[in-house]
C-alpha cells in the first residue's frame, strides 16, 4: 500500500532538524529543480532517441530487428514502458512550453 | 497606515483564508484523497511524472510563478487607483479567486492524467477550444514581452547605476553554466563565485556618485559616468518621435513634484505631455532584447538557467531583507514605516487626456498577479500537477504558492506605499528604505535604492528572456505546420521580438500592461471555465470555481473593451500624435479584439458543455485507482 501522509512517519525527522530539512527542500525547490528537470529532460530525450533508433518497430516504425537491436534489447528492457509511454502520450504548445 | 498593518492584515486574511476556506474546498468538494494515485506515481518516468517532496514542490511552483506581476501591477495599481482599493483587491482576490485558480488548476489535471488545459479543454467541451487556447497564449506572451520590455528599457536608460550589473549577471550566467556542466565545479562554489560577482557589480555601478544630492550626478561615476556618456552620444540627435500616456503611469514620466506639477526632463515634456521616445530608448531595448536572444536560444543550461539561478539569490536576499525591514520599521523607524502615497483616487479618478480608468474593471485587471494570475493555471497544470506525490499536497503546494506570491504582492505595495513616487523609481526607493531597516542601517538608503533598481530589473528580465523562449516555441507549434521556418528557433525568436518591439516603440505603455493585465486574468478564467465544466462533469458544486470565473469573465472581457475604447479616445482621436503613436493604438485595438473574440467563443462552447453535463443523467463514478506501493 502506499505511504499515508497524515500518518506520522516514526523515522521522519523531528523539532529543529525537521525545520531545517523543510528549509533546505524549499530552498532547493527555488533555486535548483528546474534545473534537475532540465538536466533528467535532456538525457531522457537522448535515451529515446536512441530507443526509437534501435526498437522504434516496438511502436510501429517500420525497422527491421537487427542484430544489435536483440544484443540491446536487455538493456532497454527496463525503460520500454515508460518510453512507450511518452512517445505515444498526447501532446501540444503547452507541453512544449514549460 | 504603516508597514506593520500591511504585514497584520496579510497574515490574519491568509491564515482565514487558508484553514478555513481552502481546506474546506480542498476537503468536501474536491475530497483530495491521499491513497488515490497521483499521475507522478501511475506514469512515474523520471521525467515530466516524478513524484516530488511538497517543499520542493512549494519551492518550485512558487519561484516559477513569483515574477515581476506582482511588483509591476501593484506598481501602476497604487499609482492610479490609490493603496486601499490596491490592498484590499490583493487580499479579497486571493481569498477567493488566486488561490482557487491554481489549485483547481493543478487538481483538474492530478484527476485527468496530467492532461494540459488545453487538453482537457479539448475533451470536455470542444476540439476548437484548443485551437484557440494556442492562438490566445501567442498574443499573451506578446503583450507581457512588450509591457516587460518597455518598463525596463527606460529603468536602465534613466539608472546608469544599474546596466553594468545586469552585463555582468550575463557573463555570470555564461560563467555559471561552464563551471557548472563543463568543469563539473561544485554548487556551492559556482554559488558563491558568481552569486558575489553580480552583487559586487551591482554595488559598483553607483560608485562615486554622491547619492545624498538630489538630483543626482550620474556622470560622477566612474561606471555610471560611463553610461552617462553613452546615452549622451546616442542621444544627440535628440528624440526620434514622441508618444503619451494618458493616465501618466509611463516609466519615462516623472512623479510631480512638492508643487503638485511634472517637472519636464529629458524624457518628458511637462508643457504637452509628450514623452519623447529617445534614441538610448532603443538602444536598452535592443540591450534587453540581445540579452533576452541569448536566453532563448542558447541550450538552456548555458544561459538561462544559471542567469535565472542567480537571479534567485539576489531577488530573494532583496525580497528578505525588505520583509524583515516592513516588519521592523514601525519599531526602529516610523517616519520610514508610515505610507505617504494617496489612500484613495476615487472611483473614477481623473486622468488627463480623458482617459476612462474606471476602478472596476481596470483595477481588476492592472492588479494581476499577487490576486489572481492565468499564467499560474498554464503551469501548474503542466509543470506541477505532473510531480504531486499527493493528491493533499495540492492544497499546500498551489494554494501556499499562491498565498505566497500575494505577500510578495503586499511587500510591493509596502515598498511603493513608503516612498510615495510612481513606477519603478517608487518600488526601488522603498525597497532602498526597507533594506536600510532590514539591515539595521548597515546598508545606506542610496545603495539600498540601487540594489532595489537591480533587483527590480532582474525579477523582469528573468521572466523576459524565457517569455521569448516560450514565443518562439509556440511560435513554431502554432505556425511551424503552415511554413517550416517557424520552426527554426532563430526565426521564430527574430520574429517574436520584432512583433513584440513593435508594439512596444509605437504602443502606449499603460495600455499593453493592462492588455497583458486582461489577457492574463482571461487566461485565469478560462481555466476556471474548465475547472467548472469539470466540477458539473462529475456533479460536484462547482460554485468554488463558477462564481470567481463568471466575475473575472465579465471583469476581463469589459477591461478589454475598455482600454479599446482608451486607445481610441486619447490617441486615434488625437490628430497632434505621430504616426507611430496611431498605428501602434491601431496594433493594440486588433489585439484587443482578437483577445475578446477568442475569450467569447471559448465562454460559449464552455456555458454549452455546462449545461449539457448539468442536464445529464448522474453516472456511476469509477472506482479511483489505488496507488501501489
Amino acid at each position: 500500500m502506499a505511504k499515508d501522509p497524515q500518518t506520522p512517519d516514526p523515522k521522519a525527522p523531528r523539532g529543529m532538524s525537521r525545520f531545517f530539512r523543510t528549509v533546505r527542500e524549499i530552498t532547493y525547490g527555488m533555486a535548483a529543480h528546474d534545473m534537475t528537470r532540465a538536466a533528467l529532460r535532456t538525457r531522457a530525450s537522448m535515451e529515446h532517441l536512441f530507443i526509437l533508433i534501435t526498437m522504434g518497430d516496438l511502436l510501429g516504425v517500420p525497422i527491421l530487428p537487427p542484430y544489435y537491436s536483440m544484443r540491446l534489447l536487455p538493456y532497454v528492457v527496463p525503460q520500454i514502458s515508460t518510453w512507450k509511454r511518452r512517445m505515444l502520450r498526447e501532446k501540444d504548445a503547452t507541453d512544449a512550453i514549460f | 497606515m504603516n508597514t506593520l498593518w500591511v504585514v497584520i492584515f496579510g497574515t490574519i486574511v491568509i491564515y482565514l483564508a487558508y484553514n478555513f476556506y481552502a481546506k474546506r474546498i480542498d476537503r468536501e468538494v474536491i475530497q483530495a484523497d491521499p491513497k488515490r494515485a497521483t499521475p507522478a506515481r501511475m506514469y512515474t518516468d523520471g521525467v515530466d511524472f516524478m513524484p516530488a517532496s511538497r517543499n520542493v514542490l512549494y519551492g518550485y511552483h512558487f519561484k516559477s510563478i513569483a515574477a515581476a506581476g506582482p511588483i509591476v501591477g501593484v506598481i501602476t495599481g497604487v499609482n492610479l487607483w490609490g493603496w486601499s482599493p490596491s490592498i484590499l483587491w490583493l487580499l479579497i482576490g486571493v481569498s477567493f479567486i488566486g488561490w482557487a485558480s491554481d489549485y483547481s488548476a493543478i487538481m483538474v489535471a492530478v484527476r485527468n492524467e496530467g492532461n494540459s488545459l488545453s487538453a482537457i479543454a479539448h475533451r470536455l467541451i470542444s476540439p476548437r477550444t484548443r485551437t484557440i487556447l494556442f492562438l490566445f497564449i501567442f498574443f499573451y506572451l506578446l503583450l507581457i514581452a512588450g509591457a516587460f520590455v518597455g518598463i525596463l528599457a527606460p529603468t536602465l536608460g534613466a539608472r546608469p547605476d544599474v546596466p553594468f550589473g545586469i552585463f555582468v549577471l550575463a557573463l555570470m550566467g555564461l560563467l555559471a553554466g561552464q563551471m557548472l556542466y563543463k568543469m563539473k565545479v561544485d554548487l556551492v562554489v559556482v554559488t558563491l563565485v558568481v552569486v558575489v560577482a553580480t552583487i559586487l557589480a551591482m554595488a559598483l555601478g553607483p560608485l562615486g556618485v554622491n547619492l545624498a544630492k538630489a538630483p543626482v550626478d550620474w556622470s560622477q561615476g566612474p561606471i555610471s559616468g560611463a553610461i552617462v556618456a553613452i546615452n549622451k552620444s546616442v542621444d544627440t540627435a535628440g528624440p526620434l518621435y514622441t508618444v503619451v500616456d494618458p493616465t501618466n503611469a509611463d516609466p519615462r514620466i516623472p512623479a510631480p513634484g512638492a508643487d503638485g506639477k511634472r517637472p519636464t526632463t529629458a524624457t518628458y515634456d511637462a508643457a504637452t505631455g509628450a514623452i519623447k521616445v529617445l534614441p538610448s530608448y532603443l538602444l536598452w531595448a535592443v540591450f534587453l532584447l540581445v540579452f533576452s536572444y541569448l536566453g532563448a536560444n542558447l541550450p538552456i543550461w548555458r544561459f538561462a538557467q544559471p542567469v535565472n539561478y542567480i537571479g534567485f539569490w539576489i531577488t530573494g536576499l532583496v525580497i528578505i531583507l525588505s520583509a524583515l525591514g516592513a516588519v521592523l520599521a514601525p519599531f526602529l523607524n516610523p517616519a520610514v514605516a508610515a505610507f505617504k502615497a494617496a489612500a484613495f483616487k476615487g472611483f473614477l479618478p481623473a486622468q488627463p487626456t480623458g482617459a476612462f480608468q474606471p476602478l472596476w474593471p481596470m483595477l481588476f485587471v492592472t492588479i494581476a498577479c499577487g490576486a489572481i494570475s492565468g499564467w499560474h493555471a498554464l503551469f501548474g497544470s503542466v509543470g506541477t500537477a505532473r510531480q504531486l506525490e499527493y493528491e493533499t499536497d495540492g492544497l499546500p503546494v498551489g494554494g501556499g504558492a499562491m498565498f505566497s506570491e500575494n505577500a510578495l504582492g503586499l511587500l510591493s505595495l509596502t515598498a511603493v506605499s513608503i516612498s510615495g513616487g510612481a513606477g519603478g523609481v517608487a518600488f526601488a526607493s522603498g525597497v532602498g528604505r526597507l533594506l536600510n531597516v532590514g539591515t539595521f542601517g548597515a546598508l545606506p538608503v542610496g545603495y539600498g535604492t540601487a540594489l532595489g533598481f537591480g533587483a527590480f530589473v532582474v525579477i523582469v528580465l528573468t521572466v523576459t528572456q524565457l517569455i521569448f523562449r516560450l514565443m518562439r516555441v509556440t511560435l513554431g507549434e502554432w505556425l511551424g505546420e503552415a511554413w517550416g521556418g517557424f520552426k527554426n528557433q532563430h526565426v521564430a525568436t527574430v520574429v517574436s521580438m520584432i512583433a513584440a518591439t513593435l508594439l512596444l516603440l509605437s504602443g502606449t505603455w499603460v495600455y499593453l500592461w493592462q492588455l497583458f493585465g486582461a489577457s492574463n486574468q482571461l487566461m485565469a478564467a478560462l481555466s476556471l471555465l474548465i475547472v467548472t465544466v469539470w466540477l458539473a462533469s462529475t456533479k460536484r458544486n462547482p460554485a468554488f470555481a463558477g462564481i470567481p470565473m463568471l466575475f473575472m469573465y465579465v471583469t476581463t472581457m469589459a477591461a478589454t473593451l475598455v482600454t479599446a475604447y482608451n486607445l481610441y479616445v486619447t490617441i486615434l482621436l488625437r490628430p497632434s500624435l505621430s504616426a507611430i503613436s496611431v498605428w501602434g493604438a491601431w496594433a493594440m485595438i486588433i489585439v484587443a479584439i482578437l483577445l475578446f473574440a477568442t475569450a467569447l467563443v471559448i465562454g460559449l462552447d464552455g456555458w454549452q458543455a455546462y449545461v449539457r453535463y448539468r442536464s445529464a443523467p448522474p453516472r456511476a463514478a469509477p472506482a479511483p485507482a489505488r496507488a501501489r506501493g
